[in-house]
């Protein structure tokens, strides 16, 4: 049982406290935490371990976007309980509040506080899909406009209690209103490669997603089957998911929550190419580093692929870098890293980057060599091939529109020297 | 939103000052809304209610407002009301008496037409938390669960719980845990019943493990579980791996039911199936192998697509499952390669698993990947790769191509890896001498300059001494070495100078005869107390007889043949068993960073003898004092400790104990007979057959008494101190001086529903437990004794199976001819268990 929750700003002020137990924990706790961060990760408290053992309570903390979501508890249990519960707190407050920052969460405590009271009670979660926490209190953009537009009286609360906590599909309200009968389904892939310093692929595998954005009517039923669906290795599915008509036939079948979710997570491994290669080479002799990188096309998915950047950290001991490319920008930045950004590859030339490191005084060889990260973004193809056959759509008064779409980013895309 | 208060504040109210003044000021609104009928009142009391609530979120103490908070709190407005819950749930546990002001329009509320208002005034009413005011919230909580809504409902199941805490009798006495048990089978509402579930407490209190079994069935079976939120699977799930099925078919049927949660979107409730799966197969040999290849795949996809909170959490539990069995996970090596954004310590975690699964198939793809680490940016991660090469080394066979490897290293160049190489060469060369020539051609062209750690440079020096022979210009760079003695801070690298250079001696004894007299000289006007001491040793070893020094300082070495596991298997079995916890990201069991306090719901029966106060506790509250005290040393600060002090020496219950006070009267009652005969030793009992044996511990003898057996020629000490310690270290010192299976008595069988039981009864014939654990039907105790009289300990080991009703007895003694009479002590007090 977690038994208090805190919000935490960038520089360790609480924002929120929000006790659950019968047992008070004392905001010091908030302290020193604030001091551990500061002593093992100069005050990023996303670099800090996920669990931390303070001298009176277990903290677990999740931090996004400066903001950490810090929970103490004294009591044994599961970790990742506790983690995804605080990812989860985390994603239905950037839901309800458009995004999540600092000034947000302080402008808008008191609907924080009130999420907090109907996502956790003595300890435990309670309710935690968001449509129906949307019944129970209505988000600040849609009382806005009710406020501004019908009357001058406001109120966050919504005025009935959802059917949803007693309905079979908890994940969905049965009753939707102005839904405009659409579907999108969209797959997002992204593709973890490794290659080696001789060049060779060592590892290369996609994580995916099923995006599905759905406004549809009453209570629809929904199949959707796939051309290729050998090639997945591994799956996770929304809890919508019926279980057995894809254990026997790899047939997703569900009732779809209203709005945005991830339907299924899947793995691809075992990955033969990348469809960029990124070929660095740096020499060194004498006090200077040559370093040269070629980018191109290795395997052409059929799509043009754009936002390429290569980044990678500048060695220590680097007295002064030199860096110039054929084709975009390259940028220092601040925490000693090159950035190369290339965006599309040109048809003319193919795009390379040279210079020299000059060495520290005394140093006449490199030793640590930088490992170069590369980004990509394909719209419109999912590496990993899979691909849908077909979506059907029942129980909807009137056919619904369908979109289909795919994309495929670089995930951790690491090239090394 | 704390720098923000002021600023709104002040705009607000110009005329006021700041600081001090502003709770003041607030009150002083708050007056003026209060009786307010004026149509926009509702938006101005929000308004000031809401900065009442955020200086109190920045940490101003507002309870003065209290009164007034409470008199605007009669409001149609929901907002507000919500408002005021929270604030009155924060500051009535300090002002009792102001709280009987909320009670009236709380009550009021909790009959409100409006369920969520219902629902809200329930819980607040329930989170108030103030003792004497506990009357007043039965009756509404009553009503609360037979509520028409499922809303109302589930707050009234989570509000007993809360009751429960504070006033247990109370919620006894007005029947909640009926009213839950009541809910918890039947309510359509799959929230309401699992939130009437959660209160172990109160379902403990409905006695029950036997009920509780007959929950998860229905639940399981009916495939009711998947109704049930995220969080409440992973809940019952945990139950469920508490839960001893009937036979292997219902294992299966159970597996079978919850494989499809191993695909569920939260990784928490993947976690938790996985638990349920290993628990549920753990006598099952093969089919436990299966569950592991079934979990792999979910676990690597959790690692790999969730975010990185989530993944280093599950990369712990993989590690210690790769742990467990690396030959499963060994096809999978690449799955654990260093990424270049992984944070350092999920690097770290992933170099041992690689270290762990390397075997003939993959060794040389994962000692390549691994050398491309050395060359990393981040030092200490080049080192612990460094590192794992070694340990890959020292567990394989077919050494050379990694001695190459480790060889490369030496030629980077730089002073961290081959400090690190240093010693890993050293420890290579103690297992595989053979290697030596390879290995001591390119060590003797390293030049002992460029390496500063004290470690490499030691390991170095231990490489000249113990092949000086082979070295050629060994005796010449001990010397140089020497001549520096002074700039050498590190006592252990002068250690080893001093034992090199001896080594050395005898090997080239003229070319080395100079240096050590220097290297002698040096040490003993040496200031460190070792490095002294250890010179005098030698100086005077060589004036007594240099043969003799030579048999002392260069012995013939056998190989190395396995070099000492830092965490010992039980250890690990405990991590295993408390899968899906704290403990596996520790990589500690819980025991040892827990205080008992706070130990997980489910982990009371642990703690049972320790905290219930019986009749002849004194020695036991010593004991219990000290587990704590270790307990606590290890983690907590002395202001716990002290609280923990007092909470068992008069055994009270802060909230967290209150289940063991709750089970104690049931076992303590089911002790009754043997401990009454124990409390009176003055009163002898002669009538029963089953107490003789008792009789004859307590030393008291009846020879007069015709059907007694014969008295055993051994007698325990009454009052046996051993600490874990120095339990383990005995245990790993003793030979084994007897092995054998016993029988229990089929009622000992049955009532040894925990370990509790057995424990206490072992207890009244002296027989101590320093540890105890596992799932029915399956214990392991860990007892000790001893002689009466004597400092001879014995220990035993000893598994139970309920089922079969046999033990398995191991047992260790100091003194191994006592160890036969002690065995027949152990195993009548044994088979008496259940019989008193």
């Amino acid at each position: 049982m977690l038994q208090c929750i805190f919000l935490l700003s960038d520089s360790g002020e609480v924002m929120v406290e929000k006790q659950t137990t019968a047992h008070r924990v004392d905001r010091a706790i908030c302290g020193w935490f604030w001091d551990y961060v500061l002593a093992h990760a100069a005050g990023d408290a996303s670099k800090v371990l996920q669990v931390v053992v303070s001298p009176t309570h277990y903290l677990f903390q999740v931090c996004r976007n400066g903001v950490t979501f810090l929970a103490c508890t004294q009591v044994e249990m599961p970790p990742l309980m506790a983690i995804e519960f605080l990812s989860r707190v985390a994603d239905v407050l950037t839901d309800y509040l458009g995004d999540l920052n600092e000034d947000i969460i302080k402008d808008n405590f008191v609907l924080v506080y009130q999420i907090l009271d109907e996502m956790m009670d003595n300890g435990f979660p309670l309710t935690t899909e968001p449509n129906i926490l949307k019944d129970m209190i209505i988000p600040p953009n849609i009382v806005s406009k009710m406020l501004n537009v019908v009357t001058g009286k406001s109120s966050n609360l919504g005025n009935k209690l959802p059917d949803a906590t007693a309905s079979y599909v908890p994940w969905r309200t049965t009753v939707i209103k102005d839904a405009s009968n659409e579907v999108y389904v969209n797959i997002v892939e992204e593709l973890d490669a490794c290659v080696n310093r001789e060049g060779a692929l060592v590892k290369c595998e996609a994580y995916g997603k099923i995006q599905v954005n759905s406004s549809l009517p009453g209570v629809p039923e929904l199949t959707l089957s796939f051309a290729n669906p050998t090639i997945i290795n591994d799956v996770r599915f929304h809890p919508c998911v019926r279980f057995r008509p894809w254990e026997s036939s790899q047939i997703l079948s569900f009732v779809p929550p209203d709005g945005q979710f991830d339907l299924m997570s899947y793995r691809v491994k075992k990955l033969k190419t990348t469809p960029i290669y990124v070929k660095p080479q740096l020499t060194s002799d004498s006090g200077n580093c040559r370093v040269n990188v070629m980018v191109g096309i290795r395997n052409d998915p059929g799509k043009p692929i754009d936002s390429i950047t290569v980044q990678f950290p500048l060695p220590p001991l680097i007295a002064s870098a030199d860096l110039t490319a054929n084709y975009g920008t390259v940028d220092i930045l601040a925490d000693q890293t090159c950035l190369w950004t290339i965006g599309q590859i040109p048809k003319d030339k193919a795009p390379s980057l040279s210079g020299n490191l000059r060495l520290e005084e005394g140093l006449t060889h490199l030793h640590t060599f930088p490992t170069f990260q590369v980004k990509f973004r394909i719209m419109g193809v999912a590496l990993s091939g899979l691909q849908f056959d077909k979506l059907e759509v029942k129980n909807t008064p009137s056919a619904p529109y369908k979109g289909f779409r795919a994309q495929t980013r670089a995930g951790r895309y690491e090239v090394r020297s | 939103m704390a720098p923000t208060v002021p600023s709104p504040a002040k705009s607000a109210s110009p005329s006021q000052p700041s600081g001090k003044s502003e709770v003041t000021d607030l009150k002083q609104q708050l007056r003026q809304l209060a009786g307010s009928r004026a149509p926009d009142a509702d938006d101005q009391r929000r308004d000031v209610f809401k900065r009442v609530i955020s200086c109190m979120t920045a940490g101003i103490d507002v309870s003065a407002a209290f009164g007034e908070m409470v008199l605007c709190s009669a409001t149609s407005d929901v907002v507000l009301k919500k408002m005021c819950y929270l604030y009155v749930g924060v500051h009535a546990r300090n002002h009792p008496d102001l709280a009987l002001l909320t009670i009236n329009f709380l009550q009021r509320d909790c009959r409100d037409q409006d369920p969520t208002i219902r629902g809200l005034a329930l819980r607040s009413l329930c989170s108030l938390r103030v003792p004497n005011l506990v009357e007043y919230l039965v009756a509404p909580l009553a009503t609360g669960l037979k509520d028409p809504s499922a809303y109302v409902r589930m707050i009234a199941a989570v509000g007993a719980a809360k009751l429960y805490h504070i006033a247990a009798t109370s919620c006894l006495d007005a029947e909640l845990p009926a009213a839950l048990k009541a809910l918890m089978l039947s309510d359509p509402d799959a929230q309401v019943s699992f939130h009437s579930t959660n209160n172990d407490e109160i379902v403990l209190q409905l006695s029950s493990t036997h009920y509780l079994c007959i929950y998860l069935n229905c639940l399981i079976c009916n495939c009711r579980i998947k109704e049930f939120s995220e969080w409440a699977q992973c809940l019952v799930l945990e139950l469920a791996s508490k839960f001893l099925p009937s036979d292997n078919n219902e294992i299966f049927d159970i597996m079978n039911l919850l494989e499809d949660r191993l695909q569920h979107a939260n990784g928490a409730v993947v976690l938790a199936t996985i638990k349920v799966f290993l628990h549920l197969t753990m006598s099952m040999t093969d089919v436990h192998q299966q569950v592991y290849e079934r979990i792999k795949a979910p676990l690597l996809t959790l690692v790999g697509a969730g975010s990185p909170e989530q993944s280093y959490s599950v990369l712990c539990h993989l590690h210690l499952l790769v742990m467990r069995a690396p030959m499963l996970f060994s096809s999978d090596y690449k799955r654990f390669y260093c990424q270049f954004s992984d944070p350092s310590y999920v690097k770290k975690l992933k170099l041992e698993m690689l270290t762990a699964i390397a075997n003939e198939s993959n060794t040389y793809e994962i000692v390549t990947e691994l050398c491309e680490y050395a060359g990393n940016v981040d030092v200490p991660i080049a080192r612990e790769s460094i590192r794992a090469v070694g340990k890959i080394a020292l567990q394989q066979y077919d050494v050379n191509a990694i001695v190459d490897r480790l060889l490369q290293f030496l030629e980077m160049d730089r002073d961290y890896v081959t400090a690190e190489t240093l010693v890993l060469v050293k420890d290579l060369l103690r297992k595989y001498p053979q290697w030596s020539h390879d290995c001591i051609a390119v060590v003797g062209n390293i030049s002992s300059k460029n390496i500063q750690e004290p470690k490499g440079k030691a390991a170095l020096i231990w490489m000249l001494g113990e092949y000086s022979q082979d070295m050629h210009d060994a005796p010449y760079i001990l010397e140089s070495l020497v001549e520096n003695w002074e700039e050498e801070h590190s006592p252990e690298v002068r250690l080893h100078l001093l034992t090199a250079v001896m080594k050395c001696f005898f090997k080239r004894p003229p070319e080395t005869q100079m240096a050590l007299g220097a290297t002698l000289a040096a040490g003993l006007s040496d200031t460190h107390q070792d490095v002294h001491d250890r010179a005098l040793f030698y100086y005077r070893l060589l004036q007594y007889d240099p043969a003799v020094a030579e048999r002392v300082v260069n012995p013939p070495k056998q190989a190395v043949s396995v070099f000492a596991d830092t965490q010992s298997s039980e250890i690990k079995d405990r991590i295993f068993d408390e899968f899906n916890s704290l403990s596996v990201v520790y990589q500690k069991p819980s025991y040892m960073f827990t205080d008992k306090e706070h130990r997980g719901p489910f982990e009371y029966s642990e703690d049972l003898s320790n905290l219930t106060v019986g009749a002849e506790t004194s020695e036991k509250v010593i004991s219990a004092q000290r587990y704590q005290e270790n307990d606590n040393d290890l983690l907590l600060s002395t202001s716990d400790k002290e609280d923990i002090g007092t909470a068992a020496s008069n055994g009270s219950a802060s909230t967290y104990n209150a289940p063991s006070d709750l089970i104690g009267p049931s076992l303590l009652s089911s002790q009754t007979p043997s401990e009454t005969s124990l409390i009176n030793p003055g009163g002898p009992t002669y009538s029963s057959q089953s107490n003789f044996s008792l009789d004859d511990l307590l030393g008291l003898g009846v020879p007069e008494a015709p059907a007694a057996p014969p008295a055993p020629a051994l007698t325990l000490n009454s009052k046996p101190v051993l600490d874990p310690g120095t339990f383990q270290k005995k245990w790993g010192q003793l030979a084994l001086s007897l092995s054998q299976e016993c029988s229990l008595s089929p009622q000992g069988a049955a009532s040894l529903m925990n370990p509790q039981s057995l424990i206490r009864h072992m207890q009244s014939n002296y027989i101590q437990c320093i540890a105890s654990g596992g799932q029915p039907p399956n214990y392991k105790f860990f007892f000790y004794a001893q002689k009466d009289g004597a400092t001879a300990f014995f220990l035993v080991e000893c598994i139970v199976n309920t089922a079969s009703a046999k033990a398995q007895v191991k047992i260790k003694a100091d003194d191994g001819t006592a160890a036969e009479a002690f065995s027949a002590l152990f195993q009548s007090a044994l088979s008496n268990f259940g019989l008193s």
